[in-house]
């Protein structure tokens, strides 16, 4: 097995054979390559369909008096898009799909760890996605997301296939982390020390812990929760001796953690994306790398910030708002890092770039708000509010969807061998962020100003800012709606991208594009960072990839 | 490198321009924060709401002078360092991996920045949160889907509007007879969740007279978006005496008279199968039915009354149905905890009647 001659000191210069027959390669594939363009599409797929729900809840908003469906359907498909954007969306495309797709290529890796289990891990997550989606057949869930008990106890049947879904994803996440985590521990390539690995490894690596500890605590509370559903055990019902907030604790102790999974990987893909467009070296790459790892850690420790108004102790009150600023620290660092490594460059203002920027401004502007909700005084009034839907949308939107789309433009020529149309994808990007923040900024003074979340229905004094943010939702999916005829038309049409059309400088870049099977024909060793345009590249074994001549010796089929 | 190294030392004059406008564009950003009329958009009614206005100007302050700068920065290195079409295709930028002094520099002001609003947050939070319960006590329970009051000497409960004598001190006692609700009111910059089984409390004085929405801030059923119709009402002293002896009048006649912590409790008529309705909605949280010893909060209550092992209550009184209504009334802390009196627990006079009457039942 590669992975054993990979640690036992000596590097597997073996290849195993490429499996034949479209079912082995494309469907149950063991290709990390593969898998990732499958997480990719799937995640995609699910991004049309909660977004289909996201402009079903603005067309709703059109109106303070509603009317376009009615408030039980409201509420299913609010709780429905929440569900499916974190879970089957973000979550799995941030690792599952560009994880997989990407992270192995850049330690010089042929896989990941255990492939067989990546294939496990991703077809999970069709079947837990298309269970979350069938509860719309039985009555969706509908207390939202987080599924408060006791409510989420009086809600339709669909909600014990939520819990059974999420349950589901959740395992997929956990086997995923495990992978990663040990690819990154064992199978970098020879030279690859932990301060020579690319940005965008170490934000994986600091993922895959959240994904294996935070996880677990989730299908606990998932797990109560569906017992108590269909076998009455009483867990949460205070009726019956639960504790309501019991799951309050249980959940955040996972969704906080889980913030930090849907962001950290995109951390790493901007750090990917400035340096290779600015023409520079990312600015202070080891401040970067362990701020990741700090925020990684950090984030166990202030789940309760989402529960300030739930009858905290008051120690507990101060303790996790103090805890929560202290976040702020590394993640300003990252920003000002950022910043630094746009200065003196030569830039180019290609689509990921754009997006890139886009990210560095709206993320920011999330994380100045997220200090209004971190601080109790602010947040005593601000809970419960569009304020917090503003605040993160602009994280996860703003944020890890704009990293998304930067990473979809930057290594789209490395899956498919060709580029994603720049003029198209420039347009998508305008859209999408004037429609962005139109949709929601305005939620900011809208919370302020007296306007719960959760609602179908709402004051009639609201209606001007809440139509003028159902428009810029509209503009929003204009610009996604560009994105998928991009993909689709450039997969077929699109300029052959070459092996290394952005002149980047991390290992992927150095082999085919798409990658051959096996990755690399040779293991390279690596004798330094990637970021130096200065200096020559600091890889060696590489000289035959770009050539006609065969990977090295075959070994005979043994899986 | 080295001729790189000085070019990137140097910043330069429209470095120093940028920066200038930036400065100009983030102290007018803070100015605006400084007299934003935010009363003007949500008036404050409350002492500490004033106070959390000017937090949140604060905040807001500080927020937009920083984000003037990180937006400013982004734009200007943008298009000064855009690479131009006289550029040969394999031009770089100048090659820095880092600067100490510079990135020690923006670890500590964030980290100072971070101390000083923990502190600012913390004295505001003692406000609000550490103040001793005085004044008028009144009871909040939400239902789906609205809230019921209820005060000391009104009998019954207290719907649509909720009345409040100015510059007295209010402790609001919040609880929930199904599922998390909570109390917002935007005009108090303030809000708590209702919780089943559980007793919180909200302490303000309210400063301002006036009608103030009282909306809930927590997803709680299917019509939780028109659980927004009550008013809170803040009036002066006399309009509220008039408005509560109204109460008082109309209510009279209401036989589920409000639980008080005094007086003697006719125990006779009491029904066990009401008691046992009231026993899961406002006891289960925190007593089981199993034996003394299986205990959520307090102890288990199976046999209370009829436990040789047990002869006498957790106050020391044999166990006669007298003195558990004497405790289900007054209320009782001792080693376990606190088991809440009658205005906390919400039991009148005829419902402790029927919970002894049941845990009588229980042999």
């Amino acid at each position: 097995m590669s992975v054993a001659a990979a640690h036992s000191g000596g590097i597997a210069d073996h290849i195993h054979p490429e499996p034949q027959g479209f079912v082995r390669r494309y469907v149950f594939s063991i290709d990390h390559k593969i898998i990732g363009i499958q997480y990719l599409i799937t995640g995609f797929v699910f991004m049309m369909l909660a977004g289909l729900l996201a402009e079903t809840i603005r067309t709703q908003l059109l109106n303070a008096s509603g009317g376009f469906v009615s408030p039980d359907t409201y509420n299913e498909v609010y709780s429905v898009h929440g569900s499916a954007m974190v879970w089957l969306v973000i979550i799995p495309i941030a690792t599952g799909g560009f994880g997989n797709l990407v992270f192995p290529l850049m330690i010089g890796a042929r896989d990941v760890a255990f492939p067989w289990l990546n294939m496990l891990s991703f077809w999970i997550f069709p079947v837990s996605g298309l269970m979350l989606f069938s509860s719309f057949l039985m009555g969706a869930p509908a207390a939202g997301w987080t599924e408060y008990p006791p409510v989420s106890l009086q809600g339709a049947p669909g909600t014990t296939m939520w819990c059974a879904a999420i349950f589901l994803v959740g395992v997929s996440s956990t086997l995923t982390g495990i992978n990663f985590l040990v690819t990154i521990l064992k199978m970098r390539a020879p030279g690859m020390t932990f301060t020579r690995m690319p940005l965008f490894v170490w934000g994986q690596f600091a993922t895959a812990p959240l994904l294996m500890i935070a996880t677990t605590a989730l299908a606990a509370a998932l797990a109560a929760l569906f017992m108590e559903r269909v076998f009455g055990v009483p867990f949460y019902d205070p009726t019956k001796g639960g504790s309501p907030v019991l799951w309050q604790h249980m959940f955040w102790f996972y969704s906080h953690p889980a913030v930090y999974i849907m962001i950290l990987p995109l951390f790493g893909i901007i750090s990917e994306v400035l340096p290779t467009f600015s023409r520079k070296p990312i600015f202070g790459y080891k401040l970067i790398a362990f701020s990741s790892m700090a925020i990684a850690l950090l984030g166990f420790m202030v789940w309760a910030h989402h529960m300030f108004t739930s009858g905290l102790a008051p120690f507990l009150q101060v303790l996790f708002m103090v805890m929560t600023f202290t976040i702020a620290v590394p993640t300003g660092v990252k920003i000002f890092s950022w910043i630094a490594t746009l200065w003196g460059g030569k830039i180019h203002y290609s689509t990921a770039m754009l997006f890139a920027l886009g990210f560095l401004a709206l993320f920011t502007f999330g994380g100045i708000t997220g200090v209004f909700l971190a601080a109790v005084p602010t947040d005593l009034d601000l809970h419960g509010t569009y304020f917090v839907v503003g605040h993160f949308h602009y994280v996860l939107v703003g944020g890890s969807l704009m990293g998304v789309f930067a990473g979809m433009y930057y290594w789209f020529a490395k899956m498919s061998g060709r580029l994603l149309n720049e003029t198209l994808g420039k347009v998508h990007f305008w859209l999408f962020f004037v429609g962005f923040n139109m949709t929601f900024l305005p939620m900011h003074w809208l919370g302020f100003m007296g306007m719960p979340r959760w609602v179908a229905t709402y004051d009639p004094q609201f209606q001007f800012w809440n139509r003028f943010e159902s428009v810029g939702s509209y503009i929003m999916t204009l610009g996604i709606l560009c994105f998928f005829i991009n993909v689709i038309y450039s997969i077929r049409a699109g300029k052959k991208a070459g092996p290394n059309p952005w002149n980047a400088r991390t290992l992927e870049w150095q082999i085919p594009s798409p990658p051959n099977y096996y990755n690399f024909k040779h293991i390279p060793t690596v004798y330094g960072l990637p970021y130096d345009f200065s200096q020559p590249l600091p890889y060696t074994g590489l000289e035959d990839e770009l050539t006609d001549s065969p990977p090295a010796q075959l070994t005979g089929a043994h899986h | 490198m080295v001729e790189q190294k000085a070019q990137a030392t140097s910043l330069g004059r429209g470095f120093w321009i940028a920066t200038a406008v930036m400065a100009v564009a983030a102290v007018a950003g803070a100015i605006y924060w400084v007299y934003a009329p935010i009363e003007s958009w949500v008036p404050s009614i409350i002492l500490t709401a004033h106070q959390v206005d000017v937090f949140f100007r604060f905040l807001a302050a500080v927020g937009t002078a920083i984000y003037v700068f990180v937006v400013g920065y982004i734009v200007y290195f943008t298009i000064v360092f855009g690479a131009k079409k006289t550029d040969p295709p394999d031009a770089i930028g100048v090659q820095i991996h880092d600067n100490h002094k510079l990135e020690f520099w923006w670890t500590f002001f964030p980290t100072l920045l971070v101390v000083i609003i923990a502190i600012v947050s913390y004295l505001i939070w003692a406000e609000i949160i550490l103040k001793p319960a005085s004044g008028v006590v009144v009871e909040a329970i939400g239902h789906q889907f609205n809230f019921t009051f209820r005060y000391p000497q009104i009998n019954g409960e207290v719907t649509d509007e909720i009345h409040l004598p100015v510059n007295v001190p209010v402790t609001l006692n919040l609880t929930s007879s199904d599922v998390i609700h909570s109390f917002w009111v935007p005009a108090m910059r303030l809000k708590n969740d209702t919780i089943p089984g559980m007793v919180t409390a909200i302490k303000f004085t309210p400063y301002r007279t006036g009608r103030y929405p009282i909306i809930c801030a927590q997803f709680c059923g299917t019509l939780h978006s028109t659980m927004n119709k009550q008013v809170l009402v803040v009036e002066d002293e006399a309009s509220f005496n008039a408005w509560y002896h109204g109460m008082q009048l109309k209510n009279a006649h209401v036989s589920n008279a409000l639980p008080s912590t005094s007086g003697t409790i006719a125990l006779t008529g009491g029904d066990a199968a009401a008691g046992q309705a009231l026993f899961s909605q406002k006891c289960s949280a925190c007593h089981a039915l199993g034996p003394f010893d299986q205990k959520i909060v307090g102890p288990g209550l199976r046999g209370v009354l009829h436990d040789p092992k047990h002869p006498t209550l957790v106050d020391g009184d044999p166990a006669t149905p007298e003195n558990a209504a004497k405790i289900l009334q007054q209320g009782f802390t001792g080693p376990m905890g606190t088991m809440p009196n009658a205005t906390t627990n919400g039991l009148s006079d005829k419902d402790i009647a029927n919970v002894v009457a049941y845990l009588n039942s229980l042999k």
